[in-house]
């Protein structure tokens, strides 16, 4: 047999397991959305908008972290609680930072502490009292909720300090705001700790057999508690760069990035069931959603239309997935 | 006429053969046995019988006509009811719905209770003396002992007045009271000609119930006799039949050194364990499937709740209160179920070989090095000739002797003290099975304290240097050495010969009723 056959079989095989690649899809997705979107209204695809729409993106990416990571880990991992946990954040942060960049640390730091402190009380019953995922993170949304309105008393009140306003709304570097180079950042060190830390393989081996992970001195509950303190952390990181893009904040600044969030997870790829994914799907994923959004908007079509169009395109992702891994095995 | 015969009944499970042509003959009014070593095929061809299992082969006929047993309403319909060990009781319902479930007598559609409550009080009734007092139609299943549901599991298939009524096993969880009275009830059903098909671990309560019975062996029939005309002796023969004794491993030179030595270990399913395993020793765990043997590993192993009793490494105290704890100690444990408790199927060979070891190899205790990874899994791929595609590819590409290879080369790279194996070679084809063997033999040769379950007596003969035989979660019988054959290890793993076999040293008998 000559080698060039082999050769082109062996690209031919390396394109079809490309094409067959989540994160290869997602990403083919959001760049034919933005072509559509430059045909259908010239200038969607200018570098300055897609900047505009990476920044948008960004928000609902370094959710998705924490989300990526709590559905890794298994078990019927989902933390539904994200979107009020970086509301909650954003309005601790602006009434620590009141405004001054004097007030900058604390403002961050204490956000961070009372994510980890929810991600810790939801992974502890998750874990210790055996409620399920889904229903715990439920239960905390709630908990979350009636703490935002104790600690407001309805009405928001403090200031994004200036810093944080600038890393989120000025141009730094290429003309893009320094919070996009802090996400490219997060994707690379979220992506080396899972892929080359022993919490990360610890993780994936976690969510894909808990037995056998157990069977192999893993600490299992530990791994799946720390998934649930990563998702309260990230959250609120979220929170707080929502805080720099809108400087002051309301009651329910970033409830509504639950449901996008894992929908960004699946899309990229991550099993639902856990185990296998990895963030950078997550993250193409959040783009894809963001750049969607977008499109919609620019079609000047009706918010009731877009929600109908976006769950139309999750489903049919999702078929196309299954359908794959079933064709696979 | 005979009522039921059963030929040339044969089921695959992938690669293993667990009936290939067994056959099989009921007579109305019989009570009758089946018998036969671990891996005979009782199991199977009682489910076979019962409709949970489809066979790739075999006739049934049925009062002189041939018929096809499709599911277990099919069974049902045919009046062949099943009781197992394992409970299939709803444990949120009451003992009469549980009774009746799935045959409620219903009126328009909606369940009749009334038409029920009769026939269930007097089934309840006859059952009295086994249930206790307490124990009425409005019981909660929740609330009752495993051989009170047990006896209620029973009653549920008297209940639907079976033709052919299967007992497997289902006297595991009775106290010696409680199976007198479910053999008054057998007598009774036979009486009345019903024909009762009767397994049970327990030799003694074969030979006194049952009329003839069937032996099994690796999946065939070998003979059917009468019960009462044949002595134990002949029975072992016939299970054992004329296998030529395996040639035994070269005696080590055995020390005097104890590496892991047990004293007094209870657990779930295992009680007051004592095990010694000497250096470069094999120690061997015998007995019928099911009586402890991966108990006693897992409690070992610190994998099951509450452990008690000492164990020590080379002198050493350690307390396995957790599998972390117990694998820092040196324990490795090759799981039963390779696929559910010892791989990540998702996940790529190199995580799956690398992930119990990992910690040796961290570069500042955190990151992980791909270089260092690769070298290690490469060697441990070579050494145990494990044949792959690549270290990248999912598990799940391989086969059952390579997957059992990637289960025990990732303990080796932790290099344990202790490795634990339970039936390490089931499922697994005959030259794997053999590298398998060279792996246990290298491992106990350098030293390491080995503990070898198996299901497979020829195993055990093959490689142990001593056995203990578990019954019942207790150690019943140590055989050493020579004393290692087939023919020994059935007797004792049925009990049978206590005391006239001077090779076969008994342990204090146990109170029955302890065990489930």
């Amino acid at each position: 047999m000559s080698a060039v056959p082999a050769t082109t079989d062996r690209t031919a095989a390396r394109l079809r397991q490309a094409a067959r690649n989540p994160v290869v899809i997602a990403s083919l997705i959001a760049i034919a959305l933005v072509v559509v979107g430059q045909l259908v209204s010239p200038g969607f695809g200018s570098y300055n908008q897609i900047i505009s729409m990476l920044r948008i993106a960004s928000f609902l990416g370094i959710i998705a972290i924490g989300q990526t990571i709590v559905i890794l880990s298994g078990g019927d991992g989902i933390d539904l609680s994200v979107g009020k946990v970086a509301t909650l954040g954003a309005i601790i942060g602006a009434r620590v930072m009141d405004g001054t960049d004097a007030n900058l640390a604390g403002g961050i730091l204490i956000p961070l502490v009372v994510g980890a402190a929810i991600g810790l009380v939801n992974g502890l019953g998750i874990v210790y009292l055996r409620i399920p995922p889904f229903v715990m993170t439920l239960g905390m949304l709630g908990v979350v909720q009636g703490i935002i309105l104790a600690y407001t008393g309805g009405t928001a009140a403090g200031r994004a300090a200036p810093f944080l306003t600038e890393l989120v709304n000025t141009r730094w570097l290429l003309g893009a705001p320094g919070v996009l180079f802090l996400w490219v950042l997060l994707i690379v060190v979220v992506t080396l700790v899972l892929r080359r830390t022993r919490p990360g393989w610890n993780l994936y081996a976690v969510g894909s057999n808990r037995t056998a992970a157990r069977l192999s001195g893993i600490r299992v509950n530990a791994t799946v508690i720390g998934a649930y303190v990563a998702s309260g952390v990230c959250a609120v990181l979220a929170g707080l760069a929502l805080l720099g893009y809108t400087e002051s904040v309301f009651l329910n600044l970033a409830d509504d990035y639950t449901l996008p969030s894992i929908a960004a997870v699946v899309i990229g790829g991550t099993l639902i069931a856990g185990g296998v994914g990895g963030y950078l799907g997550s993250a193409i994923g959040a783009v894809v959603l963001s750049v969607l959004q977008s499109l919609l908007t620019t079609l000047n079509m009706p918010e009731s239309h877009r929600t109908i169009v976006n769950g139309v395109i999750l489903l049919a992702l999702l078929a196309l997935y299954g359908r794959q891994r079933k064709l696979r095995s | 006429m005979s009522l039921l015969t059963m030929t040339g009944v044969s089921k695959r499970y992938g690669g293993v053969r667990a009936l290939d042509g067994a056959s099989f003959e009921l007579e109305a009014g019989e009570v009758h046995g089946l018998l036969g070593p671990n891996g005979s095929g009782k199991s199977t061809l009682n489910k076979v019988l019962a409709g949970t299992v489809n066979p790739d082969a075999a006739t049934i006929v049925l009062d002189g006509r041939p018929v096809e047993i499709r599911g277990p309403r099919d069974a049902a319909a045919r009046g062949i009811a099943a009781v197992y060990q394992q409970l299939s009781l709803v444990d949120s319902m009451t003992v009469g719905q549980n009774l009746v479930l799935g045959v409620e007598p219903s009126r328009a559609g909606f369940v009749s209770n009334r038409a029920s409550a009769a026939e269930i009080d007097a089934v309840l009734e006859r059952m009295r003396r086994g249930l206790g007092p307490g124990v009425t139609a409005g019981t909660e299943v929740s609330g009752l002992s495993p051989g009170q549901q047990q006896l209620v599991e029973i009653a549920k298939a008297v209940l639907r007045k079976p033709r052919i009524l299967i007992l497997d096993e289902a006297t595991a969880s009775l106290h010696r009271d409680q199976v007198n009275l479910v053999f008054e009830i057998v007598r009774e059903l036979t009486a009345a000609g019903t024909c009762v098909v009767f397994t049970s671990h327990r030799l003694e309560e074969v030979r006194t119930i049952c009329d003839r019975a069937t032996i099994l062996r690796t999946g065939r029939t070998v003979a059917t006799v009468t019960v009462a005309e044949t002595t134990e002796s002949e029975l072992v023969r016939v299970m054992v039949g004329d296998v030529a004794q395996p040639e035994r491993r070269t005696a080590t030179p055995s020390t005097d050194e104890v590496v892991l030595r047990v004293r007094n270990l209870s657990a779930p399913g295992v009680h007051g364990i004592d095990l010694d395993v000497h250096r470069g020793e094999i120690l061997g765990l015998g007995g019928l499937q099911g009586q402890g043997q991966s108990e006693l590993l897992l409690a070992l192993f610190g994998a099951t709740a509450t452990p008690s009793g000492e164990i020590d490494v080379n002198g050493r105290r350690v307390t396995n209160s957790s599998v972390v704890r117990a694998t820092g100690n040196g324990f490795a444990l090759v799981p039963g179920d390779r696929g559910s408790q010892g791989l990540f199927m998702q996940r790529s060979i190199q995580e799956n070989l690398s992930i119990v070891s990992l910690r040796r190899r961290l570069l500042a205790a955190l990151g992980i090095s791909m270089r260092k990874e690769r070298t290690v899994a490469e060697d441990a791929v070579q050494r145990l000739r494990i044949k792959i595609g690549g270290l990248d590819d999912p598990v799940t590409t391989l086969s059952g002797g390579n997957a059992q290879k990637i289960v025990i080369a990732k303990w080796l790279l932790n290099e344990p003290a202790v490795v634990l194996l339970d039936d390490p070679t089931k499922g697994v084809d005959i030259s794997a099975k053999a590298e398998i063997y060279s792996i246990i033999r290298e491992l106990s040769s350098a030293g390491v304290a080995v503990i070898l379950n198996s299901s497979d007596d020829v195993e055990l003969a093959e490689l142990c240097d001593r056995v203990v035989v578990l019954y019942e979660g207790r150690v019943r019988t140590h055989l050493v050495g020579d004393e290692i054959t087939s023919e020994n290890l059935v007797s004792a793993a049925l009990l049978i010969g206590e005391g006239d076999q001077g090779t076969v040293e008994e342990q204090p008998a146990a109170a029955d009723g302890g065990a489930r």
